[in-house]
């Protein structure tokens, strides 16, 4: 007899394989479509010192990543080999650059940099050899041969305001929103790498003098958001693959951001987490609990308000993210960071009031003693101005 | 002479529900300064101590449970067979007994405002004004809560309150929202257990007692 759990699988497994097949479709119409491949990929690969084998390992950790089962694995390889047809248009506003940089400087390249290494750039503000009109003709050329089917990538935010002119660019003088309203309306999908682009970041932070925004906000378009400061590769790269295996955008939160990266909070699987529950905190830095890993809740660790998977895909090779190095979470991936967010390195009911040294906790006392002394005095003066009333009570009881 | 006419002020059921109230709001201020100020355990063995994750149960515990108490008293105060007394919270919309009420409390007058209504005007804005925050400690405390777990009822509470905090901006304002609203409460519980001793000494018509009897002695001077 079929149990329940057996119905279960066997449903889970046709839902399965009918994603399967759907992938397999769609990157067949793909390379049907797509311009030819920049680069081999394997032998990219090969010349980076990277073995098939480290491929293949790859391919595992990015399917299981990506949250799907170990079938998709071919797939996802697959899906890799045709990164660099897919053509990309980046544009850079109000930044640092700090996004392109983590991704295209790595210690010792590996799959996910040497990925975006053969990247198909039609045209990318600060890596491009081309400049003033023949940068201007690149992007023209860009958007009219791939109508539709580039990805746009946006790193920074747009300053609003002025109308737009604290940021023009390129030898016409285009300010950043013309500049982004005009790619983005032809592209395939839009894809904001870091937060500036995704959420305004510091550029959005009080006082903000430019009135800069994100590109969902200053445009009132879908966006997909990959949030931080910056930003995790493997997420870029996962959603590039996403788009790539799916034909269309992963799920987002109701942020924008992928629901495969961004899911839990930092808190829910951080490896000090033990600490945060045994009430084991470091008071102050550099002292004994710090040396032993705990907890950094105290010293204004963000992970408990912070959505993302730092701590699982970690930096720099998986070397290690900031919380294993032994400071708070700056909770850099959420919208309103910098503001919200402060102070960074104390607990936010820290948080100061309109400058100064004071916070929540001193007006609260303060408040609550100025209460009880006005309480006390108002009682003591209502007592006074009764008294008659109160000796008649006492009267009226004895007759 | 004078005579003191008995009135039930109080169902039972206000009366359960205050104090509940009372008890719930102890041990969530107690609890809730800890986990927004912990101090740390050093004795032990990390694995054995578990003392914030069980502060926590007690916040979640108590929270979850002025949730109900509230969903009751809100209940109560439109479908009450004793006495539904929402339209009394809106007892300060009554400009003249306003008036009366300040020209009391200034020692302007030795009147109280009339009793129209079972609040007095002011007393009636600051309940409306507790339970409005006592609303938003439980709809910032669900939405912290449900950030953490993924199964069972807070996950599904989590879901009809997230739009709450993208529209917010964040658990971080959540969180601060959440303690200044609890400084609030600290705030209304003083001046409401004041004001309550300093009825009950002025009138003496049993105004503490009242809470727990539900009686309270009318005087009049005839």
């Amino acid at each position: 007899m079929e149990t329940e759990g057996d119905a279960y699988r066997r449903k889970v497994k046709t839902q399965y394989r009918e994603l399967l097949s759907h992938c397999q479709e769609n990157l067949d119409r793909m390379e049907g479509e797509l311009p030819k491949p920049r680069v081999n990929l394997h032998e990219e690969l090969t010349s980076q010192g990277i073995s098939r084998r480290d491929f293949i390992k790859w391919t595992s950790v990015t399917t299981a990543l990506l949250m799907l089962p170990p079938v998709f694995k071919p797939l996802v390889a697959r899906a890799a080999e045709q990164f660099s047809r897919l053509p990309v248009v980046w544009l850079h506003f109000a930044e640092c650059t700090g996004c392109s940089e983590a991704l295209l400087r790595t210690s010792y390249p590996n799959v996910d940099s040497i990925l975006l290494d053969t990247i198909s750039l039609e045209y990318h503000e600060t890596l491009m050899a081309a400049a003033g009109h023949q940068a201007e003709q690149n992007l023209e050329k860009a958007l009219a041969d791939f109508n539709g089917k580039f990805i746009c990538v946006v790193e920074g935010a747009l300053p609003r305001g002025l109308d737009g002119k604290y940021l023009t660019l390129g030898p016409k003088g285009k300010t950043g929103i013309a500049l982004a309203r005009e790619v983005t309306s032809k592209a395939a999908a839009v894809i904001c790498i870091g937060s500036c682009a995704s959420f305004g970041n510091v550029q959005a932070a009080k006082p903000n003098p430019t009135d800069a925004a994100s590109i969902g906000w200053a445009l009132k378009i879908q966006t997909v958001n990959i949030a931080g400061c910056p930003p995790n590769p493997a997420n870029f790269v996962g959603t590039v693959l996403h788009y790539l295996l799916f034909g269309g955008l992963p799920a987002l939160d109701s942020l924008g951001r992928p629901i495969w990266a961004y899911r839990m909070r930092i808190h829910d699987y951080c490896e000090r987490r033990p600490h945060y529950d045994a009430a084991e905190y470091v008071e102050e830095w550099g002292d004994m609990a710090a040396a032993k890993g705990w907890c950094l809740y105290k010293m204004g660790c963000k992970g408990p308000y912070t959505y993302g998977n730092c701590g699982k895909v970690r930096f720099n090779d998986a070397v290690s993210w900031p919380i294993m190095a032994g400071h708070g979470c700056m909770g850099c991936t959420e919208p309103g960071f910098w503001d919200t967010m402060a102070p960074l390195e104390k607990p936010i009911d820290e948080k100061t009031l309109g400058g100064g040294e004071k916070t929540i906790d001193t007006l609260g006392v303060t408040l609550l003693g100025a209460t009880l002394a006005g309480i006390g005095a108002h009682a003591g003066l209502m007592a006074v101005k009764h008294r008659d009333k109160l000796h008649i009570y006492e009267t009226s009881h004895k007759e | 002479m004078e005579t003191i006419t008995p009135k039930k002020e109080w169902s039972a059921a206000i009366r359960l529900n205050h104090w509940l109230r009372v008890i719930c709001i102890s041990f969530l201020i107690i609890t809730g300064l800890y986990i927004a100020e912990p101090y740390t355990i050093e004795k032990g063995w990390t694995g054995e101590k578990m003392f914030m994750a069980e502060v926590r149960f007690w916040h979640i515990f108590f929270g979850m449970s002025i949730g109900l108490l509230f969903i009751w008293r809100f209940y109560l105060s439109f479908f009450s067979r004793f006495h539904a007394d929402w339209q009394d919270f809106l007892a300060w919309t009554n400009w003249t007994n306003v008036k009366q009420e300040l020209r009391f409390y200034f020692l302007l007058s030795k009147e109280p405002p009339e009793a129209k209504y079972l609040f007095d005007p002011l007393q009636s804005l600051s309940y409306l004004g507790f339970m409005v925050m006592l609303f938003g400690l439980i709809l910032t405390g669900t939405i912290m809560m449900g950030a953490g777990y993924d199964q069972g009822l807070t996950a599904l509470v989590y879901r009809i309150v997230k739009p709450v905090e993208i529209w917010i901006g964040g658990l971080a304002t959540i969180r601060w929202i959440h303690h200044i609203m609890m400084w609030g409460v600290i705030l209304f519980m003083a001046i409401h257990v004041n004001m309550a001793f300093l009825h009950d000494y002025l009138f003496k018509e049993g105004t503490v007692s009242s809470m727990i009897s539900g009686t309270l002695f009318h005087r009049s001077h005839k």
